[in-house]
């Protein structure tokens, strides 16, 4: 199977309500196209004199006037009251395999309930998803979808666990912690996939709502972070420390980029600061890249490059190392650490079999971190 | 119109605004009129207007609406632009005022209009326009630009009020084509330089740009770019320039000195100098050294 015929195959499950997004020209005249918007207060933001706000949500700390929007693009200074004009308001909903995000230890072969809006608090040149994420809340169909239509919605479609993906969650926080609790009151579980650019405040409180957080390390260098991300690399290192510390599971995910991240050096010092700071137990995912966006000049990742990545983390000690975007690899499988058989043999997003009981090694008992029942 | 030098013009007028903050329409045309000749050299509006456009463009009038009707570029100043250009045969249905969005066009004071008879007055989120499906990148700006700009416009003109702004220093003509782009959220980190720059720097604006006009009647010259009205004065100008640069340095001075005379720091000591300008300058966009643009005042009655 090629990866064409594989995607064809398995990627997103079931597709809810995926708009094109943006509206190409036509004939159509009319002036009233009016976005659907919340006007939700936000959490998380300092009131200044002249009406101005400082957003605390994250490390850029938006100091912003009147009617002036944050670099997310999705949450607005109305009159000195800074308010989400995303909360309710998904541009996407999916039922995705949890392989997908990826989540490899937490409940193989669920479903999740995958939702976004609009909007993110980076700019990385290689997004997969820019279509939603670069773009301000209007500039995407939204529907109307509150949390507990998300809830309902999870149930209706026996889905375990609900993803907040695709975009970035943490311009979405409000709806995101609400959808969760109600969630969580109604027994379906939570995971979050992030670039992990929050202040801790917000995140100490999100840990203690969600079951897992999946963090896209995206680079081991403040340079590349700089000009490949537009962002801070020190926070998402301590987004993951936070994490780690909390009852949340974490996973983290490395896109293997040619020529920008792949060294073997950055590679390796990115595998010892994991299991200084959070321990060798932490999945750790090498993931392909394909040209997008605005890195279309660069090839995609050669696997030998991942299999070195691969090999330079195991050397390292860590335990649960992955390759991604390469259906049928050997490294998607878990093997135990202990007894070297494999506990979840994996087929791109399909599980072939599963050997983990009561979150040990069918085989040698060996527990293996995660979410498994 | 080619010139070795830089040229700001700025005309003033007395009573341009009544205290209620009506425009006077006449004399908003005889500014940019006036405007025109001194920028061109040239004795009549008419002459000095075809030395920058021709019957058969179609110009985009870029406004800046962000402000609401306090502190945007009044209807009354765009509207007299769209008839001192129809007055030398361009057709009425080929001038386009234009913005992000019609909300803030409608709130900013502006009659929306699609009618092919007369002028169009639009927001790029108006049904069967939007923003191209294709990410233009250019140097750090990876944007989606407006279909008005990009598939409408053969020449256009930056109608922007002249303003504070709290990261950029200065908001005026080059930093109002952040309206054309989808995201110009993504451009506000280190003083918006060296994004103000390149986004004009895209040649979806540098080919298409011919002029530059500051709304400047009512200058914004702290906290902005909203609107207070304890630091707002009125200035009662225009100002113009082919050389975008140049049109926002003079822009800065302006500034700088209603800042002084309310005893406030210079935007240098509150670390918001518009470093864009010397970029700007260093790209080969414009002039951004004083000493080096040759201003010429005049008033009109």
């Amino acid at each position: 199977m090629n990866r064409r015929q594989f995607f064809r195959r398995t990627a997103g499950t079931c597709l809810l309500f995926n708009p094109a997004g943006m509206r190409s020209l036509s004939n159509i005249f009319a002036l009233d196209n009016k976005p659907n918007l919340s006007r939700t207060e936000a959490r998380f933001y300092k009131k200044l004199p002249d009406r101005e706000i400082e957003c605390r949500l994250c490390p850029r700390l938006c100091r912003l006037g009147d009617k002036e929007r944050g670099y997310c693009g999705v949450r607005e200074n109305d009159g000195g009251t800074y308010l989400t004009l995303v909360y309710g308001k998904a541009c996407s909903m999916n039922v995705d395999p949890i392989e997908k995000k990826p989540f490899f230890h937490v409940l193989p072969g669920s479903n999740a309930l995958s939702i976004a809006t609009a909007g993110c608090n980076v700019n990385c040149k290689f997004c997969q998803n820019w279509e939603i994420s670069q773009v301000r809340a209007e500039q995407v169909d939204a529907f109307d979808l509150p949390p507990s239509a998300v809830v309902n919605n999870a149930l209706k479609y026996q889905c375990p666990v609900i993803a907040y993906t695709y975009s970035e969650p943490v311009v979405f926080y409000e709806y995101m912690v609400d959808t969760a609790e109600e969630a969580r009151r109604r027994g379906v579980r939570n995971v979050v996939v992030s670039g992990g650019h929050i202040n801790a405040e917000p995140l100490q409180e999100l840990v203690g709502t969600v079951d897992a957080i999946k963090i896209d390390l995206k680079g081991f260098s403040q340079d590349f972070y700089t000009q490949y991300v537009r962002g801070e690399l020190k926070p998402v290192l301590e987004a993951i420390r936070i994490i780690h510390a909390s009852k949340a599971w974490l996973e983290i995910v490395y896109l293997v980029i040619p020529s920008l991240n792949d060294g073997e050096a950055t590679i390796r010092a990115m595998s010892r600061w994991i299991k200084t700071e959070v321990g060798p137990d932490v999945p750790l995912h090498f993931s392909r890249f394909f040209p997008m966006y605005l890195l279309k000049n660069l090839p995609e990742t050669p696997l030998s490059t991942l299999e070195r990545a691969y090999e330079t983390a195991r050397s390292e000690g860590l335990r649960y190392v992955y390759i991604g975007n390469v259906p049928g690899h050997k490294a998607e499988s878990t093997p135990c650490p202990r007894c070297g058989k494999t506990v979840v043999k994996r087929m791109g997003y399909l599980i072939e079999s599963m050997d983990v009981q009561d979150g040990c090694c069918r085989f040698c008992r060996t527990p293996i971190p995660g979410i498994w029942a | 119109m080619t010139m070795s030098e830089s040229r700001v013009v700025v005309v003033r007028s007395k009573g341009s605004v009544s205290a209620g903050g009506d425009f006077d329409k006449a004399k908003i045309l005889r500014m940019l009129e006036r405007g025109l000749c001194l920028l061109a050299g040239m004795g009549a509006g008419r002459d000095a207007w075809r030395t920058l456009f021709t019957e058969r463009d179609r110009v985009g009038i870029k406004v800046n609406t962000i402000g609401g009707r306090k502190i945007s570029t009044r209807p009354e100043t765009a509207l007299s632009l769209a008839e001192s250009l129809s007055e030398i045969g361009i057709s009425r249905k080929n001038i386009a005022v234009w913005d992000r969005t019609n909300r803030e066009l409608r709130e900013a004071g502006y009659r929306l209009n699609l009618d092919s008879s007369d002028y169009q007055v639009m927001g790029t989120d108006t049904d069967g326009l939007g923003y191209e499906a294709d990410i233009t990148a250019h140097l750090n700006i990876g944007s989606r630009f407006s279909s008005i700009q990009s598939r409408f416009v053969t020449a256009s003109v930056s109608l922007a009020i002249l303003k504070d702004h709290g990261l950029a220093g200065v908001t005026a003509g080059m930093k109002n084509y952040f309206g054309a782009i989808h995201n110009p959220n993504k451009y506000h980190d280190a003083n918006c330089n060296p994004y103000v720059a390149e986004v004009f720097d895209v040649p979806l604006v540098k080919a298409k740009h011919r002029l530059t006009i500051l709304d400047a009647v009512l200058v914004q010259f702290h906290r902005g770019p909203s609107f207070h009205p304890r630091w707002a004065e009125p200035f009662g100008g225009l100002i113009f320039s082919v050389d975008p640069v140049a049109a926002d340095a003079f822009g800065w001075r302006v500034l700088e000195k209603l800042r002084a005379q309310k005893g406030l720091p210079s935007l240098k000591e509150e670390n918001r100098e518009p470093g864009y300008l010397r970029t700007a300058e260093a790209m080969g966009l414009g002039t951004a050294d004083p000493e080096k643009i040759r201003i010429i005042e005049d008033e009109v009655s």
